[in-house]
């Protein structure tokens, strides 16, 4: 009873300061956005470069100076348009790949969790089996033997491999939100499968497909780059992958040639982690157990508690001691106040 | 007989010869200093005393202490462990491998890739009639590793074994020979008579490694003549060297104290063991190398003048751009069945558009020198069969505006796409293989893309593993791609000449071919390449040559990419010194065939 009172409390003395802080942005989420914004700026930015990915403007790993910035790649391009163009086609394609397993993941779950029975058991043994089997396995022998490589046609090889933990993980929770009331609403009000799939699952678990996808857009950035690094890239494109493939066969580390290989890894590492950070700060926004307050925020929020549990304390404490010595409510009492300072205490800032 | 290593060691005076234009750059510099052929040896040297064969940049190392002083530690050439020393299975390990060096097994005759003669080897010399057959005559007191006696069985007996296994790669001898006899120590051998293919025959005699009658008997009736499948962890051969260990990390050869060559070579190695360590990667070997702690190599280095350029006394037998003499030409194969690449003006199209320079400067590191359009490598071995003016008169270079123009004469045009068509026939997209990881060819196609793409060919690359391109090329199923033929050897440039362009035995698209992939057919080439293979004299052989070289340019059923050395040759001289350069060319920079001579010729500083 006293919990309830007190996390009412709680909620009625944290005032929302404006629409953006209901969401509870953290800092987090901006650095994350930040740097996915910059990766994507310099990815346009190759447009109005002067120069062309397939433009030589130098020999063999020229070093930086001379009005490169960072040198030429071992085919005397320059290094910087080479990394532009290369995280744009990085981008695309793991955008186009996260969305076709984002798109089965999502489509085989919803199934297999909301209809139940023998097609789930099918669908989820399947999906265990492709689980099973190692994806960049799968992947390098699809590539291999694609008579040729384009980067629409990577794209889909990565993501018709990467989509089974999506699919196992939507399933979970369309099964759950199968067995609430407004299913069998919708249900006796006549709706087909496909409209209830739609309109009265998808929307409880569309936040976790959205993670879902941001995480398997920067899998596909990561798989497109060892795929291209083993030689089984997007032909006549450049890639990060790709580049760094070259930076490996020219033996780049070992003539000490770092601008062919260090920018690339940089962008590619900055680029996933954006990714994973955007995706683990979405990951408070929609799930409120794992929302964090500003510290400001939290130290009036637990300020407050503390005065309202020491006015709740003192109006406990004239009627216990107006009353006979009922020693029993006092543990009990001192209990319930003190655990939202407790909780407090024990939070991580 | 023992002229052919007669010693040079006089010092140059800087005007060297140089049969290689210097391209201008990043390279002037290595050039200048490299100017210098002789140097006074580093700090352990004999003072006052010129060196010869050291680093391009002058300097030589002071020498390795204690046992390694005397080894000569080699790598390249082995990548796994050591499983097989049986030269005839499939991949045996070094040095038993075919034609690799002649530390261990050596060959009758030995080619130098330089000067293209071919020096004396287990058989001390030989002598061709006409086309019809060849004599040889054998070195006095041959051993085995075990002691016996090396007789002319073992070489007719190594030979035979082509016949009891047609599977052994030996076996093609006996296209190319009707029959081989001995007496005494003359071995007589009748050239077949309608292939008349002389320089075919002597490439096996200056390839094949000679094994011992006794041991290869044993293994015929043990294998139930499956040569191929005998496995063995010795290697007895008559080379200077015999097989002492070999393991996961590395194959020791210790010296042979009763080598027969002794008295013909003046003297035994002059190193107690060749030591050849396993390497995972090229990366790992190139880092020992520049460190010294490996002599001698054959590895990919991309822009070896850095090394020098920071003071390691590294070495290549030229001096200048390319450093290495040219060996090999990957070719360009276009298929003459593929609409559009039938016509032979789109082809000279084609081999006008491709920007060489840029290959050569940075697929190959500037390891290639000018390509010329000739099936001819104008250099070294077969320089003196080139017939140097017509080639740059009638030929092509890098010129795309001139690409285009025969595009437009031959009646194409280009469409709303940018992409040329006649007739509704467009000129692509077509897509260009070669092995994935064959490094060097898989840029150089990526330049001959774009090259292709900017004049208004549709064309990308595309690199499946070896065998699929392999079966790919073979059975004619692709459009263009990068492939070998024969590299600088007794037979060619005539074998380069029969690979890109014979028309005998034309097999059908789907089946195997083992020449002319790009099934080009014409009614004269065969005439010609009978008249070339059964030329009487030099003179005439070359007019057959050119007559052929003539033919390839106005047909252009391929073009050469780039060239690339027979083997790379990339030495240290931080423990021994008096490494074959060109100033000091008394050996050609290989380590098959000839190759063996520098390893009687070192010196060790210090010393």
């Amino acid at each position: 009873m006293s919990t309830v009172n007190s996390s009412m409390a709680e909620e009625t003395a944290a005032p929302r300061a404006n629409t953006l802080r209901s969401f509870n942005f953290s800092a987090r989420f901006w650095v994350s956005l930040v740097i996915v914004a910059c990766v994507i700026l310099m990815s346009l930015a190759g447009f109005i470069y002067p120069t062309g990915p397939a433009e030589k403007v130098g020999s063999l790993y020229d070093p930086p100076g001379n009005g490169l910035l960072m040198g030429t790649d071992n085919f005397g391009h320059d290094v910087i348009a080479v990394l532009m163009a290369g995280t744009r086609t990085s981008l695309i394609i793991g955008l186009v790949a996260g969305i076709v397993a984002t798109t089965i993941g999502v489509g085989v779950g919803l199934l297999a969790g909301y209809v139940g029975g023998w097609f789930e058991e099918l669908l989820m043994g399947v999906t265990n089996v492709v689980l099973a089997i190692p994806a960049i396995v799968v992947l390098i022998l699809i590539s291999m033997s694609l008579p040729s490589s384009t980067i629409w046609s990577l794209a889909i090889v990565i993501g018709i491999t990467s989509w089974p933990w999506t699919a196992r993980a939507v399933r979970a929770q369309a099964s759950s939100v199968a067995t609430r009331e407004h299913i069998d609403v919708a249900r006796l009000s006549g709706v087909r499968l496909p409209g209830i799939l739609v309109k009265d699952v998808l929307p409880y678990i569309l936040s976790y497909a959205v993670m879902a996808f941001v995480l398997q857009v920067a899998g596909a950035i990561l798989a497109e780059a060892a795929l291209s690094m083993l030689g089984l890239g997007p032909s006549g494109v450049n890639s990060l992958g790709t580049q760094l493939h070259w930076a490996l066969a020219f033996q780049a580390v070992a003539s000490g040639a770092w601008w062919a290989f260090l920018p690339p890894t940089l962008v590619l590492t900055l680029v996933s982690f954006g990714f994973l950070l955007l995706q683990a700060s979405l990951d408070e926004v929609f799930n409120p157990r794992l929302r964090r307050g500003k510290r400001k925020q939290m130290k009036q929020a637990a300020a407050r508690r503390e005065e309202e549990a020491r006015l709740l304390a003192e109006q406990a404490a004239d009627p216990a001691a107006r009353a006979d010595p009922g020693a029993p409510a006092d543990p009990a009492a001192s209990g319930t106040h003190q655990h939202p300072e407790r909780s407090e205490a024990g939070d991580p800032v | 007989m023992t002229a052919q290593h007669s010693h040079r060691f006089s010092i140059s005076d800087g005007t060297t010869r140089r049969r290689f234009l210097a391209t201008t750059g990043t390279l002037g510099g290595a050039a200048a200093l490299a100017a210098c052929g002789g140097a006074t040896g580093g700090g352990g040297g004999d003072e006052g005393e010129e060196l010869v064969g050291v680093g391009n940049n002058g300097e030589a190392g002071t020498g390795r202490s204690g046992d390694a002083a005397d080894q000569l530690f080699i790598a390249g050439f082995q990548w796994s462990p050591p499983t097989n020393f049986n030269t005839f299975a499939g991949a045996p390990a070094w040095p038993a491998s075919s034609n690799v060096a002649q530390y261990v097994y050596e060959t009758l005759l030995r080619f130098d890739i330089v000067s293209g003669e071919l020096l004396p080897g287990l058989a001390a010399s030989y002598e061709v009639d006409g086309n019809e057959s060849i004599s040889l005559t054998l070195q006095d007191g041959i051993t085995w590793h075990d002691g016996s006696e090396f007789t002319a069985d073992d070489a007719l007996y190594t030979f035979e074994l082509g016949k009891i296994d047609p599977g052994l790669g030996v076996a093609s001898f006996w296209t190319e020979v009707d029959e081989m006899t001995a007496d005494g120590k003359t071995i007589s051998i009748a050239v077949n008579s309608e292939r008349k293919n002389v320089g075919a025959v002597l490439a096996q005699l200056a390839q094949q490694f000679i094994v011992p009658k006794a041991v290869f008997e044993k293994v015929v009736e043990e294998t139930d003549k499956n040569v191929a499948s005998w496995e063995t962890d010795e290697a007895i051969g008559t080379g200077p060297f015999t097989l002492e260990l070999a393991d996961q990390t590395q194959i020791i050869l210790a010296r042979n104290e009763d080598y027969w060559g002794a008295d013909f070579y003046g003297g035994l190695p002059k190193m107690s063991k060749i030591i050849h360590p396993i390497f995972k990667s090229n990366e790992d070997g190139n880092i020992k190398f520049q460190s010294g702690a490996l002599d001698v190599m054959q590895q990919f280095v991309p822009q070896i003048w850095k090394m020098w350029e920071s003071g390691k006394p590294v070495g290549t037998y030229l001096q200048e751009e390319p450093y290495f003499v040219p060996g090999s030409v990957p070719m360009f194969l276009m298929n003459a069945t593929t609409p559009g690449l039938d016509d032979p003006k789109v082809r000279k199209a084609l081999a006008y558009a491709v920007d060489y320079a840029s290959i050569a400067e940075t697929a190959m590191s500037g390891y290639s020198s000018q390509v010329l359009a000739s099936l001819i490598i104008p250099d070294g071995a077969e320089d003196q069969w080139l017939d140097r003016d017509k080639a740059t008169a009638d030929g092509w270079a890098y010129d795309a505006e001139k690409a285009e123009s025969l595009l437009q004469e031959a009646g194409y045009a280009k469409g709303d796409d940018g992409i040329y068509a006649k007739d509704g026939q467009k000129l692509g997209p077509w897509t260009m293989i070669t092995p994935q990881g064959w490094t060097d060819w898989n840029a150089a196609l990526k330049i001959v893309s774009k090259n292709f793409q900017d004049i208004g060919v549709d064309a990308s690359t595309n690199f499946p593993q070896q065998a699929q391109v392999t079966t790919a090329i073979q059975n004619g199923d692709f459009a263009m791609a990068c492939w070998y033929v024969a590299g600088t050897n007794p037979a060619t440039p005539w074998q380069r000449f029969s690979d890109v362009m014979s028309n005998v035995d034309m097999v059908e698209l789907g089946q195997t071919a083992y020449r002319n992939y790009g099934r080009w057919e014409n009614g004269e080439v065969n005439d010609l390449l009978e008249a070339a293979a059964a030329a009487p004299d030099d003179d005439s052989k070359k007019e057959a040559l050119t007559a052929l070289d003539t033919l390839y340019r106005a047909e252009v059923p391929a073009f050469p990419l780039m060239y690339r050395p027979d083997e790379f040759f990339e030495f240290n001289a931080s423990n021994w010194t008096n490494w074959p350069t060109e100033d000091n060319d008394y050996a050609p920079p290989m380590f098959r065939g000839a190759g063996n001579t520098w390893i009687f010729e070192l010196k060790k500083i210090g010393e």
